[in-house]
């Protein structure tokens, strides 16, 4: 593969993932705010808008047209893009800290992608760019870390729930 | 030019109110993500439900929908594309839609082999009604006060009722993983004639222990099988847990095609002449 051609793909990867890792907290914001779990739904809030602000700045290194289009399972990833939050992960009932810790997981693991990608690659400007999105990733990481630091940790009780969900009869 | 259509455009501006952690979630997407993939025009692709959770779907997405009637979107779905064969008709449905209260239509759709794709979100309970045993749920399930024993009755295997009525193409999925849903639902919707396509979609609300499903789930790494024999065989013995495109054994869908031309009216008025 050609340098260019390289990078372009690896372009079309960050933007897919940025895309998912945004549209996914977008979904379980709305989903958890539905459900009155105000705090969770505006921490997925902001998550949504740290990858909006990441997408944009990945857009701004590639033009769409330019990026080849691969279907949802053509991309070089076993399931889902790395910092989508798994579906069944979530919950009405989840605490702050549970949310901070799926999105550091989610962190964790699209900074390990763009990590991988950069040294598996021969065309250094690819490198390069994956390099630092990893870094940019590990410094979100280092963020969510602080901030789940001065959490309490999770009540046992947390998912009790005074009017189950479940039938009454 | 236009640009293609990308997987945000086939969803609508309703959002769900699905409980967060449901697995239908990622079928919603991966049906946008197909749609999006076969470059399917909106306005010549119908989506059709029945009653439930799941079929809550078509709501969800930007293209013709019907909600219809508690397990009869196979009889709408095929109605509708015998009288528009040019359309793309995709029915979806939960477990209790599909295979109780709609149990004969499922029966019959796979046996007369319309050229639809049917989608299953099976959750193995009925979650709309706040949670009961369902056709699929395990036979010891104690976590409904109504069955608080378990429901006692061996679970429907859905793969192979579908084989045993003769669908030609039957696949599962896993809601854990949309983009593998997105593929076979592309292919499902290639296939000429009728596909069935089982997504296991987890409940965690009613069913918690369905998060313990990403563990189990694995990926069938054998082709497709095209043996019936086989094929039964399999889904007899499988955990059902196993997923991809699982059978494959094409056959002329309904209605045949008849070189024939219908009888004008002069034709008509003189056979009916006395």
């Amino acid at each position: 593969m050609t340098g260019s051609a390289e990078l372009q793909r690896f372009l079309a990867h960050a933007v897919e993932l940025e895309e998912e890792a945004m549209t996914r907290y977008q979904e379980l914001a709305e989903a958890l705010r539905a459900h009155n779990n105000l705090m969770v739904a505006e921490f997925f809030e902001s998550m949504a808008e740290e990858a909006a602000k990441h997408l944009a700045e990945v857009r701004e290194a590639a033009t769409d047209d330019a990026l080849p289009r691969l279907a949802p399972w053509e991309f070089d990833w076993p399931a889902e893009a790395p910092e989508s939050a798994s579906y069944e992960a979530v919950h009405y009932r989840m605490d702050l800290r549970q949310a901070l810790e799926l999105a550091l997981a989610n962190e964790r693991s699209a900074g390990a992608f763009y990590a991988e990608f950069a040294a598996a690659t021969d065309d250094e400007a690819t490198a390069r760019l994956a390099a630092s999105y990893a870094d940019e990733e590990a410094e979100h990481a280092r963020r969510l870390q602080e901030r789940l630091n001065e959490l309490p940790p999770t009540s046992p009780s947390q998912f009790e729930d005074d009017d189950p969900a479940h039938s009454p009869e | 030019m236009n640009a293609p259509l990308k997987p945000k455009d086939y969803k609508s501006g309703i959002k769900p109110i699905w409980c967060p952690g449901c697995g239908h979630y990622s079928v919603l997407n991966a049906v946008a993500k197909a749609m999006a993939a076969l470059e399917l025009s909106r306005d010549d692709t119908v989506l059709v439900s029945g009653i439930g959770c799941s079929s809550r779907l078509p709501a969800y997405t930007d293209s013709y929908g019907f909600h219809g009637v508690h397990g009869r979107g196979l009889a709408v779905a095929q109605g509708l594309k015998v009288a528009r064969p040019d359309l793309t008709v995709i029915t979806l449905g939960g477990d209790g839609d599909g295979f109780s209260i709609g149990g004969n239509h499922f029966l019959h759709a796979c046996r007369r082999n319309v050229d639809i794709t049917y989608i299953v979100m099976d959750n193995e309970v009925y979650g709309m009604t706040k949670g009961q045993a369902s056709p699929t749920t395990p036979i010891d399930w104690d976590s409904s006060k109504l069955t608080p024993h378990g429901p006692g009755v061996r679970p429907f295997k859905p793969a192979a009722v579908a084989l045993a009525t003769g669908a030609p193409w039957i696949a599962r999925g896993y809601s854990g993983n949309p983009n593998q849903i997105a593929r076979l639902l592309s292919e499902a919707i290639q296939h000429k004639g009728f596909s069935f396509l089982h997504v296991l979609s987890q409940c965690i609300t009613y069913c918690p222990e369905q998060t313990d499903w990403k563990a189990i789930v694995h990926e069938r790494e054998a082709e497709p099988l095209t043996d019936a024999s086989e094929a039964a065989a399999l889904f007899f013995a499988e955990s059902g847990f196993e997923t991809g495109l699982l059978y494959h054994q094409p056959r002329a869908p309904w209605p045949p095609q008849h070189e024939q031309q219908p009888a004008s009216l002069d034709d008509i008025a003189e056979r009916l002449r006395v």
